[in-house]
């Protein structure tokens, strides 16, 4: 225990130095919002589209989604690819300590930049543009860990699976557009027809979308959204366990 | 007593075989050199001892314990440094030091440890700005640091240029006055034969001989050549005719004698005697290198032929 503690405190350590890590991991999804909210004509007005919703309302939530999928697959894969192509697993293995505490060191690191990019977004959304705070706060919670669960489950067998640091970031990438499609993030799910709202429903970043936004606005999520979600984390994250190379 | 025992250890990757019936024992304190060429299995060996790799036949002890089944015992008493091993780039030296030391039950001072390998004043410098030669001596103290009985290394020095391979010898030499038995594989004569005790070589997975850098060098013969140029002409029959020489060669205007025994008092008192110079005299005696290149060569030769039959 006293090992994970120490890895994880260096770790976190480690990633504070990553200046591009820290920008788009803990402050793009806020600073995006803010940017879109105070430049973008129209975007925190009722919109006739969005039945009378605002821009700013629809896209909070894919705001937040933005975030975690920036840090689960951009950025973790290259660190654990470079960690075992660097041999810093396999250095691990030669000590009483399992490398397996290195990537619980990392998951945390991750999620708890996640939680704070989130706080920051939520706080720019509510103070800069009223948006309400989540207004079902439990289910909010529960919708986003099981986001961040089936994401960084995706993240962890992309560096489970690539050699290197360029492979890990290659199919990180490779994942990231297309899922940052189905989350609305170039158009807004909203105006999706219905086969392809269908399919990102069954991306875990549609669904995160979806269940996050109608918790944020007191709505209890769907079943759907939330077993899609739970369905990709426990699947591929059995899977990137027992995947896993350590060298 | 053995601290290492290992017997007929056998290991193949997808069908290759690259250690074939390797056995050796290390003694306690002792420093443990591990030669031979590229592909050799030296690496597959030690990996072997440490327990990350599995034995596909023979039998490992370290400490009376078996590296795979007794993992946790096992890393906590040896210190490992792999080859080709790094650490993350922005992590600084105290940082990764305090880190390791967090793992063991019983973890050396590793402010003492980084003060007596010499990078005291490299505490807060990140592992990307060290030189070679500082890595390679950060790795030896993240070995040590949770105290070890065994500290194994492999290819510590190479890519080192010669200042900072001395350096890290010299860190070696601590290592070994402080009672640790080590285990070293490396490319470099001169490093073998300086730090080990005793040295296995091998080639193509095979023991081709374990002995003292002494006795290594002993059994391609105890031949030393004098080579000068002499301040008078003087027949090759004086010489020939002192039972000490072999043989008498020609180059240039020198003359090269090769001999046994006392061959240099024999040839230098003759020299005197005749009242002739022996002008930019020197002598060269087969060291581990020539040794090493006839122990690992001879295997060579006799691979070849047993492929022509």
């Amino acid at each position: 225990m006293a090992a994970t503690m120490q890895l994880t405190k260096v770790e976190s350590k480690l990633f504070a130095r990553d200046p591009i890590a820290l920008f788009f991991g803990l402050v793009f999804p806020g600073l995006l919002l803010l940017v879109l909210g105070l430049f973008y004509p129209g975007f925190d007005e009722p919109a006739a589209d969005l039945d009378g919703r605002r821009y700013i309302d629809v896209y909070a939530p894919v705001v937040l989604v933005l975030g975690l999928a920036t840090l689960g697959l951009v950025t973790l894969p290259p660190i654990l690819g470079t960690y075992r192509q660097f041999g810093i697993l396999r250095r691990l293995r030669t000590t009483p300590v399992h490398p397996a505490r290195l990537l619980t060191a990392q998951l945390v690191v991750h999620v708890g930049v996640a939680i704070a990019a989130a706080l920051i977004t939520i706080l720019i959304a509510g103070f800069v543009f009223d948006v309400p705070f989540p207004q079902s706060p439990l289910w909010f919670a529960l919708s986003f860990l099981l986001a961040a669960t089936s994401i960084f489950a995706i993240g962890l067998l992309v560096g489970a699976l690539a050699r290197t640091t360029v492979a890990a970031q290659a199919i990180g990438m490779g994942i990231y557009f297309p899922m940052l499609f189905f989350a609305g993030v170039w158009v807004p799910r909203t105006v999706m027809s219905e086969g392809l709202l269908t399919v990102s429903d069954l991306t875990p970043l549609g669904s995160a979308v979806q269940a996050l936004e109608d918790s944020w606005f007191g709505i209890t999520p769907s079943a759907t959204n939330l077993l899609v979600m739970l369905a990709y984390g426990v699947a591929i994250g059995a899977i990137a366990v027992r995947v896993f190379r350590w060298e | 007593m053995a601290i290492i025992e290992v017997s007929n250890l056998s290991k193949a990757y997808d069908g290759t075989t690259v250690v074939d019936g390797v056995s050796f024992d290390v003694a306690a304190g002792e420093t443990f050199g591990i030669v031979g060429p590229n592909g050799a299995g030296k690496t597959t060996t030690v990996e072997s001892v440490e327990g990350l790799r599995r034995p596909d036949e023979g039998s490992i002890q370290v400490l009376g314990l078996d590296p795979i089944r007794d993992r946790f015992e096992i890393t906590q008493r040896v210190g490992a440094q792999l080859q080709e091993s790094r650490i993350q780039d922005k992590i600084r030296v105290g940082e990764a030091l305090e880190l390791y030391a967090s793992f063991y039950q019983d973890p050396a001072d590793w402010r003492e440890l980084l003060d007596r390998l010499g990078l005291g004043g490299k505490v807060d410098a990140k592992y990307s700005s060290l030189s070679g030669g500082q890595k390679q001596r950060l790795a030896v103290a993240l070995a040590l640091v949770g105290s070890p009985e065994v500290a194994i290394l492999d290819e510590l020095t190479t890519g080192l240029d010669p200042a900072a391979r001395r350096s890290v010898w010299e860190t070696i030499e601590q290592i070994k006055a402080s009672g640790v038995t080590v285990v070293l594989v490396t490319h470099f004569m001169e490093e073998a034969e300086r730090l080990c005790d005793r040295i296995m070589v091998m080639n193509h997975g095979r023991v081709v001989a374990i002995d003292s850098p002494a006795g290594l060098i002993g059994r391609i013969g105890s031949e030393q050549r004098l080579r000068f140029r002499p301040s008078a002409p003087i027949a090759d029959e004086d010489f020939t005719a002192l039972p000490e020489v072999v043989a008498v060669d020609h180059e240039g205007s020198q003359i090269v004698i090769t001999g046994t025994g006392n061959v240099v008092h024999a040839v230098t008192a003759l020299l005197a005697q005749r009242r002739v110079i022996a002008e930019e005299l020197r002598i060269e005696q087969n060291n581990l290198e020539d040794a090493y290149l006839a122990l690992t060569n001879q295997d060579a030769t006799s691979i070849t032929v047993e492929e022509e039959n």
